[in-house]
């Protein structure tokens, strides 16, 4: 559009709009900075003198901390992003079906009043906060799991671990998943169900084959909302992974931790590297996310556009 | 010959509002039937009856008898799957699936578990052809169906519909959302699918429903006012209604 074309309204409209957007934009860039130049100090200072930390060691060792704490160097963060992303996928296993399933029936299913309350619900449940949701892990999931584990002869942590932590985090996941999913299932063009209906395909079929392609791109978005959430997480995760020092953990009923756990785990009562090594996680945790949301719109895009 | 659809004494209300009054219709076979008529006289809902896509409209009801092949294919114990697969429906504006050219003209068959990739191949191909959009896609049938032009939707979802070897085809103003080159491909494909196949079309053009149709029925307000051979109706109609509507002196 040329400027020429445009109104001293639209022209003003525009001005504002670049200020609002810069400032949004300069949040953004001030935390990265903030929690950037926090989380360099650890591998750029000696660390009042005990040495730096090697940044190699610590993307890639498999103990947090070798040494006593404020004595040693040696943090290691290679587990944690393993177990996080390890973490996170398996509770996308679980409350990615649960969560489109569950807005198939509410958009397309379920009659008008019933779909109402099931709305209200799936809304009300995005809405409590997670640490909520860590209690309900710990109150609810730990025993059940920690009876699990002994009846097949293993023995858990008090239940703490990556399954309890998977069950949390799907469980705040399969709002997010079903109340967008839910929105672009429902956004489908009838028409194209009433044809697949008029060729002698079942309502099943024609919700399987035809609704659920045709919302594919909406259902994309939620998982990669609820894996970003997932990724984020740290209250509740802190609550029910266990915290475990050294990894990675793949067991099901092993302790774990995540990056977030990692980083809240004694965060206030701390000091020195310590203490900002937590900001390195900060670091590491930020460029995990990037990545991840960068490789999934990739997939979205690949996936969306074939036919859509 | 025996008619394929025989239609009587069809009322069909929308909750309290009666759309269709004792129509009785017989439909003959591999002929083009018509259907003409002002807005919201019921073209479309006596179309859907065909198929039982009305079915899908909560507070529908139906009354009356709809004989496809001597059998009563509007009582409830009819298999309205079977039905929908020999009666087959192309909708008013273009709706191919979001996904290749292939797969639509697919969708069908594999829904009744055709998995065999080369017999697949070979609907497809034939189906394509028979509406005359095998020359202008052959050479991207993994391509997006979104993407073709509308009248070359418009054909595909007639494809859509011939892969399922149907009896009859329904036709909802299939072209009013064409310009006239696309309307005229599709008049020429419906004159050539009329050997094999029976078409109801639904239209708003006089010319389109001389042009190519066998039969015509005039609807007004639910209501059959005229039917009979499409060359009669526009020569000599034998209601004061009919006359004024394919006149253009209509309301
Ligand atoms: N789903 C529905 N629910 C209630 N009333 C309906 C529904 N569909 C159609 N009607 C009513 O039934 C009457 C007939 O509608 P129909 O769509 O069959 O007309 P039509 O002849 O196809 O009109 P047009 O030429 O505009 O497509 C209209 O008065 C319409 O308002
Ligand atoms: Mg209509």
């Amino acid at each position: 559009m040329g400027s020429k074309s445009l109104s001293r309204v639209d022209r003003i409209t525009y001005f504002l709009l670049t200020i609002v957007g810069l400032i949004s934009a300069s949040f953004i860039v001030f935390i990265s900075i903030f929690i950037a130049l926090k989380g360099v100090l650890p591998f750029l200072t000696d660390n009042l003198g005990l040495g730096s930390v090697s940044l190699f060691k610590f993307l890639t060792q498999t103990v947090w901390l070798n040494g006593p704490t404020f004595v040693s160097t040696a943090y290691g963060a290679g587990f944690l992003i393993v177990n996080t992303l390890y973490i996170a996928f398996l509770s996308l296993l679980i409350s990615f079906p649960i969560g489109v399933l569950t807005a198939l029936f509410i958009a397309k299913i379920a009659p008008k009043k019933i779909a109402g309350i099931l709305r209200t619900i799936i809304e009300l449940l995005s809405a409590i906060p997670s640490i909520v949701y860590g209690l309900v892990g710990v109150g609810f999931f730990l025993p059940i799991i920690y009876s699990l584990a002994r009846s097949f002869g293993y023995s858990s942590s008090g239940g703490s671990g990556t399954l309890a932590t998977v069950f949390v985090l799907a469980l705040m996941s399969i709002p997010t998943i079903t109340s967008i999913s839910e929105v672009s299932i429902r956004s489908v063009d009838q028409s194209i169900e009433h044809a697949s209906l008029a060729l002698g395909a079942t309502f099943t079929q024609t919700r399987f084959k035809i609704t659920l392609l045709a919302a594919k791109s909406g259902i994309f978005s939620g998982a990669i909302l609820a894996i970003g959430r997932s990724l984020g997480e740290a209250t509740a995760v802190s609550l029910v992974a266990g915290n475990a020092r050294s990894g990675p953990t793949f067991g099901l009923f092993d302790i774990t931790s995540t990056i977030t756990s990692t980083m809240l785990t004694g965060l206030k009562e701390t000091q020195g590297i310590d203490y900002d090594i937590r900001f390195s996680l900060g670091i590491v945790l930020m460029v995990v996310i990037l990545l991840t949301n960068m490789i999934l719109n990739y997939i979205k895009k690949k996936v969306g556009n074939v036919h859509a | 010959m025996e008619p394929i659809i025989k239609v009587e004494n069809l009322d069909l209300y929308y909750d309290k509002f009666q759309a269709l009054k004792k129509i009785s219709l017989e439909i003959p076979q591999n002929k083009v039937t018509a259907l003409i008529g002002p807005s919201g006289c019921g073209k479309s809902t006596f179309l859907r009856c065909l198929n039982r896509m009305n079915d899908l409209i909560e507070g529908m009801r139906m009354d009356g008898t709809i004989l496809f092949h001597g059998e009563h294919s509007e009582s409830s114990a009819y298999d309205v799957i079977g039905l929908r697969k020999k009666v087959g429906m192309v909708f008013q504006r273009p709706n191919p699936f979001p996904m290749s050219i292939f797969d639509n003209v697919a969708f069908g068959p594999r829904q009744q578990g055709e998995k065999n990739k080369q017999v697949l191949k070979e609907i497809m191909e034939k189906s394509l052809k028979q509406a005359a959009l095998w020359d202008e896609v052959s050479d991207r049938l993994s391509e997006s169906a979104t993407k073709l032009s509308g009248g070359q939707q418009q054909r595909l979802c007639i494809a859509r519909a011939i892969a399922m070897e149907p009896e009859v085809i329904l036709m909802d103003e299939p072209t009013s959302a064409l310009d006239p080159l696309a309307t005229q491909r599709i008049e020429d494909l419906i004159e050539e699918l009329k050997k094999n196949y029976t078409i109801i079309i639904v239209t708003h053009s006089m010319q389109q429903a001389a042009r190519i149709s066998d039969k015509t029925a005039f609807f007004l307000m639910g209501e059959v006012i005229e039917y009979g051979n499409t060359a009669d109706i526009f020569a000599n109609p034998n209601d004061k209604r009919t006359e004024d509507y394919i006149t253009g002196r209509f309301g």
